[in-house]
């Protein structure tokens, strides 16, 4: 895995990151944006949720940028480190994390890494926990995860060394709606 | 333009536009036989049913797309500097990024109806 970026920056005078890489497709970059910005706006499915569906998405994916980015609207909803730090395996048994949380993550790793996992009672258990549309914008959620994270790895754009950061959650911008 | 995600959406048409315009912008950004051809190695790789490629009848430089689109999978993170290169010298940068979003997104999509994502959104 390289942290030497495979690709340059498209904005002049930025570093080689996500966003100014992909400025070199300002077509996909702005469609990208809204998406990302209305999947997280919308409260169908909560943010703390899908938080948790992308740190979880982070670890198997060993994304470091996206490991180590929290959205200030999860942790809003109480997703400190203590809860973060019991999504990795044998999460089942965490006291922390709920049992809706548990169940999107049995999904998350059934689709980013074997879909066997997601039989009977885990398939029954997601189905219990989440309406069929809170299930779709998992779904959604889990595959730009890990399609980014998977991106951003083969572009060469995982840190060398990053802190713990804290942003703004993306949201919808004006001009696009 | 279809695809698991696109189908499990179908109770949020706002959400769905814009999944389905990124993908279309995505591709939109490839050849479009270049993109097709991503799809459909990388749903091979997954087992899933396509039909197979005939890599002799490619020319080099899909060759190259074709191999390096079939690790992203299960070896993304094995793929190497020289690989990756290769692909910026034959694609140009912003053909590189475009490709590595719609080769990432097409392994994530075969994922995603893998778990049956649409069934399970009661779609």
């Amino acid at each position: 895995m390289s942290t030497i970026p495979r690709v340059s920056s498209a904005i002049a005078g930025e570093p080689a990151h996500f966003g100014s890489v992909l400025a070199h497709q300002p077509e996909i970059a702005e469609s990208f944006f809204a998406l990302y910005g209305r999947f997280w706006g919308s409260d169908v499915l909560p943010a703390r949720i899908k938080e948790v569906a992308r740190m979880r998405n982070a670890r198997i994916t060993e994304c470091g940028f996206c490991r180590n980015v929290r959205f200030d609207k999860a942790v809003a909803q109480g997703l400190g480190e203590d809860v973060v730090d019991d999504i990795t395996d044998g999460y089942e048994s965490s006291g922390r994390l709920t049992d809706t949380e548990k169940a999107v993550l049995k999904f998350t790793d059934a689709l980013i890494h074997d879909p066997e996992l997601l039989t009977g009672d885990a398939r029954a258990a997601l189905q219990r926990h989440l309406s069929p549309a809170q299930i779709a914008e998992a779904g959604l959620g889990v595959t730009l995860f890990l399609a980014l994270a998977k991106a951003l790895i083969t572009m060469g754009l995982e840190p060398e060394v990053m802190d713990r950061t804290v942003l703004p959650t993306p949201a919808v911008l004006e001009a696009a709606e | 333009m279809s695809g698991p995600v696109q189908a499990a959406l179908a109770g949020d048409p706002v959400l769905a536009a814009h999944y389905a315009d990124f993908r279309a912008k995505a591709e939109g950004a490839l050849d479009p036989a270049l993109a097709a051809l991503v799809r459909q190695a990388v749903a091979q790789v997954h087992g899933m049913e396509a039909a197979p490629i005939d890599d002799s009848a490619l020319d080099e430089g899909t060759c190259a797309c074709l191999a390096y689109a079939r690790r992203m999978p299960f070896e993304h993170t094995a793929i190497s500097d020289a690989e990756a290169a290769a692909l910026v010298t034959h694609l140009g940068e912003p053909g590189f990024v475009a490709f590595s979003v719609v080769t990432a997104l097409a392994d994530a999509e075969c994922r995603a109806a893998l778990v049956d994502l649409p069934g399970l959104a009661g779609a």
